[in-house]
């Protein structure tokens, strides 16, 4: 059931997989999962190569140095080693950019989407640091802890990608 | 706990989240939009098993060994204009922080401006926080969970909860679109001629 080689697994079995990481995120590292934090971590980082101040503000030394900050980072460079790992093993491959955008917005050309990449990145980032979580730390963690912010926010995030989602054509 | 061994740790979790959203096809862009667009539902069967598997492992977790929770705090400004803002960036994006790593690993190439983009909000935040915070400050009632507002133990509620929505999900959600017909539309869009061309899926009618 849990094949690497297999193309897909359910939603409901990948669902369970990923809940169940939460036991060693609450035992060994004291925290949820979530993902976002990690860029803060690379943003702190990279802010400090232009500007030598950039390790004094209290916000980005914080997610230089915190234990589970260090584990959240690794946490993201693993998922993409993993969906690395699972496209191979299941011979899944992929076109430079998903053909999806095409269908959606009409972009045809790899520069078009690497800018609109980029802006929705921008974006994605900044919302999630201002909520304080993304759909893992919010959405599956904080729903998980029945956290009342956390269910606020969720419903936010789909207000919020339903109405913008909703100005692209039907996929 | 050592530096060394958390950075195992985290790799090591990672892979396997990574590999649960590559097979899943949550992290591709077109299912993602496409539950924004009702189209595809297999991101929320995705979130609320992933939901519902957290509930009880935690009820279990803090219920019967009192291992202890951590909640997000209930701000309402910062939760409700950044969870508006972070929807409309999964939307551009079509992706969440931890899907765009999985679209880099699976081997997308727009997937590294999403994350470049994503490292340069986390840094105009870290620089504009002050103000940012200043303006969205109303609201504030702590890390309040639904046990705390209700006459029930966490493990309790989490578990019933848990019952819900494992019944909405396979008794409703599964009866009106089964997830198999939502991965063949996932891997129709994988198709870059058959996409290009108008066969790889076709949209219902308007």
């Amino acid at each position: 059931m849990l094949s690497l080689s297999k193309r897909h697994w359910s939603p409901y079995v990948a669902g369970i997989v990923i809940g169940l990481l939460q036991i060693p995120a609450f035992l060994l590292v004291n925290t949820a999962l979530g993902a976002s934090s990690s860029f803060v971590t690379a943003g702190a980082w990279v802010a400090s190569l232009f500007d030598a101040g950039a390790a004094d503000i209290a916000y980005f030394a914080k997610y230089m140095s915190a234990d589970k900050y260090i584990w959240q980072s690794a946490l993201v460079i693993g998922i993409a080693l993993g969906a690395l790992l699972s496209a191979r093993a299941s011979g899944s491959r992929r076109a430079a950019f998903s053909p999806a955008w095409t269908r959606l917005t009409g972009v045809t050309s790899l520069g078009s989407r690497l800018a609109l990449g980029f802006v929705g990145g921008f974006v994605l980032l900044l919302g999630a640091r201002i909520a304080g979580g993304c759909t893992s730390g919010h959405g599956i963690s904080g729903m998980a802890q029945l956290a009342v912010g956390s269910t606020v926010a969720v419903a936010a995030m789909f207000a919020g990608g339903i109405l913008t989602a909703a100005l692209m054509k039907k996929i | 706990m050592s530096t060394i061994w958390l950075v195992l740790l985290g790799l090591a979790m990672g892979a396997i989240f990574g590999v649960a959203l590559e097979k899943s096809r949550v992290m591709e862009p077109g299912v993602l939009v496409g539950q924004f667009q009702f189209r595809n539902f297999t991101m929320l069967k995705m979130f609320l098993a992933a939901t519902i598997t957290g509930l009880v492992a935690l009820a279990v977790l803090n219920g019967a060994f009192g291992v202890a929770l951590h909640p997000k705090t209930f701000a309402l400004g910062p939760v409700l204009i950044g969870g508006l803002i972070l929807g409309v960036g999964i939307a551009l994006a079509g992706a969440c922080p931890g899907t765009a790593l999985a679209q880099a690993g699976a081997g997308y190439r727009d997937a590294y401006a999403v994350i470049a983009g994503g490292i340069a909000g986390a840094i105009f935040y870290g620089y504009n926080i002050d103000w940012i915070g200043a303006a969205l400050s109303f609201g504030s009632y702590g890390k309040i969970t639904f046990a705390d507002l209700l006459p029930l133990p966490f493990w309790g509620l989490a578990l019933i909860l848990a019952a819900i929505l494992a019944a909405f999900l396979l008794v409703v959600l599964e009866r009106l679109v089964p997830w198999q017909a939502d991965m063949d539309k996932a891997e129709a869009l994988l198709d870059v001629d058959a996409v290009q061309a108008g066969h790889g899926y076709s949209a219902p009618a308007e």
